[in-house]
């Protein structure tokens, strides 16, 4: 039913907000997408020395019913792709996805046919991880800035408010083409 | 026979100051060996050739180089040796096929290339069967050594030679409506031009011409 | 209270609370929790490919199954006679005996067929 997004902006909102970012922030269950090298570095973000216990993280679940946030971690081939997006998918919403490494973020060092450049050429991408591998920590900093965002997310006209002014600041802004860089 | 290459990466033309310009290369693509082969190699021949009498018929080549032998059959004859290599020889383990590309030679463009492995008798020999692009078909050899399937599987993707006989030969590593044959000499790499601020890199089979 | 109240009280309020527990909780996220659909959410999940047909949605499966499954409650429901044939074994004496030997005569029949039929093939 989706009853708090239908709540009116004001006061409670605003309380009803902070508490579920504060709820989902704090019990984020990853969804095993482990592919290659970067699926490493995620089992070590899990294991003892990185812990990703301590943030309640250390389910990674199977299914994807009972996960929230997908952390793909490696290269994804143009074969993976549908299975990839049918696994997105059938997440619940609210889902966040996280790109780790450069192969998810951009498609790294394979430049080639087989190797989707960048898996937001297939799900919507929260954060990017640059990295090959990125560390256990540099991995945790991507989680816990997450953390920050979704504390921050708002619900129902606030955030139709914001989806508005994202896309118009987005339209108005200088395409990457048009920048001055040191390649120019 | 030794060809001389000169140059690298298809510098000509194109600005590229590296040096590498001006490097010659000699490759040695080795004959047939005359006996004695050395080492077991000997005793593995003569073994063949007593086994299976039409040795000098489907035998086209017996190469000697760098310590490895490598027997060149022709495909016909395929499942007939192997059987024989297996069963008689006792090289029980084959570790898979792998496809070989050479655009250059006409006829013999397609090769695969089969290691065998004799636990018995701490052997390795090499099958090599050399089919033309046109013609594409080398005997399955599923029903000899039953490890071969998926890798069977694997060089049709790549290279696209088809195994008669095959129990079910798809692709296997591309997506299964791929046109194309990948890890031929003659299929350009792909990939997307990357945009940076201001300016773009072409993608890596365009950016030189590699030979 | 002393103890001469009934001693499953306390069950029966665990379970009340558990009971409540769980619909508190199924019911709150029904109310609170967004609804998008999209039709890969409501498929079988198998990690991530489309989900192969079932029986019950009119997908195929071999008929060994079936054949497998139905000659075990043909035979399953003979040996259902031959129990109470057992238990009173004594009194039937050699009319029972004739008895039961033409009903197994019969189901013999049927799996003579069977037999020469291969339904008792697996491949």
């Amino acid at each position: 039913m989706g009853l708090e997004e239908k709540l009116p902006s004001g006061f409670l909102l605003t309380s009803v907000e902070k508490l579920a970012g504060y709820m989902r922030k704090n019990s984020l269950w990853p969804a095993t997408f482990g592919l290659a090298c970067c699926a490493i570095e995620m089992m070590a973000a899990g294991a003892g020395r990185y812990d990703l216990a301590r943030f309640g993280m250390e389910v990674f679940r199977a299914s994807p019913r009972q996960a929230d946030l997908m952390i793909v971690a490696g290269r994804v081939s143009n074969k993976m792709a549908p299975v990839l997006r049918q696994i997105y998918d059938q997440m619940a919403a609210p889902k966040w996805v996280i790109a780790m490494g450069a192969c998810a973020s951009s498609g790294g060092m394979f430049n080639n046919y087989a190797i989707v450049q960048g898996v937001d050429h297939v799900v919507p991408v929260d954060i990017y991880l640059p990295g090959c591998p990125p560390r256990p920590e540099m991995l945790m900093d991507a989680i816990l800035k997450l953390h920050d965002q979704i504390y921050v997310e708002k619900l129902g006209p606030n955030r139709e408010l914001v989806i508005k002014n994202v896309e118009a600041a987005a339209l108005a802004a200088l395409p990457t083409h048009q920048m001055k860089g040191l390649l120019a | 026979m030794s060809t001389e290459e000169r140059g690298s990466f298809g510098t000509h033309g194109t600005g590229d100051t590296s040096g590498y310009g001006g490097l010659v290369r000699t490759e040695v693509t080795p004959g047939s060996t005359e006996r004695p082969y050395g080492g077991y190699f000997d005793q593995v021949a003569d073994d063949l050739e007593r086994a299976y009498p039409d040795f000098a018929d489907a035998i086209e080549r017996v190469v000697v180089d760098r310590g490895e032998l490598t027997l060149h059959i022709k495909r016909e004859r395929l499942v007939e040796v192997s059987l024989i290599l297996r069963d008689r020889l006792k090289f029980e383990n084959c570790l898979g096929v792998s496809g070989v590309h050479y655009p250059a030679d006409t006829n013999r463009e397609l090769h695969a290339v089969y290691p065998l492995l004799s636990m018995t008798n701490n052997q390795r020999i090499r099958l090599e069967v050399s089919v033309p692009d046109s013609d594409p078909h080398i005997p399955s050899l599923v029903e000899v050594w039953a490890g071969n399937n998926w890798n069977e599987r694997e060089t049709f993707d790549m290279f696209g030679i088809i195994f008669d006989g095959h129990p079910g030969l798809t692709r296997i590593l591309m997506p299964d409506d791929w046109q194309g044959h990948p890890q031929r000499k003659d299929y350009a790499l792909g990939g997307i031009a990357v945009e940076y601020k201001g300016a773009t890199t072409p993608p890596p089979s365009e950016r030189r011409s590699y030979k | 209270m002393t103890g001469t109240s009934n001693p499953y009280i306390p069950i029966l309020v665990i379970g009340a609370i558990g009971f409540g527990f769980a619909a508190f909780s199924v019911g709150v996220a029904a109310i609170t929790g967004p609804a998008r659909y999209n039709r890969a959410k409501l498929e079988a999940y198998e990690c991530g490919i489309e989900p192969s047909p079932q029986a019950a949605e009119g997908g195929r499966f071999p008929v060994k199954y079936f054949l497998t499954a139905m000659l075990f409650i043909i035979f399953d429901i003979e040996i259902v006679f031959l129990y109470p044939w057992a238990v009173t074994f004594d009194q039937l004496g050699l009319f029972g005996l004739v008895e039961m030997g033409i009903f197994i005569a019969t189901v013999f029949v049927a799996y003579a067929y069977v037999w020469r039929r291969g339904g008792l093939e697996w491949d």
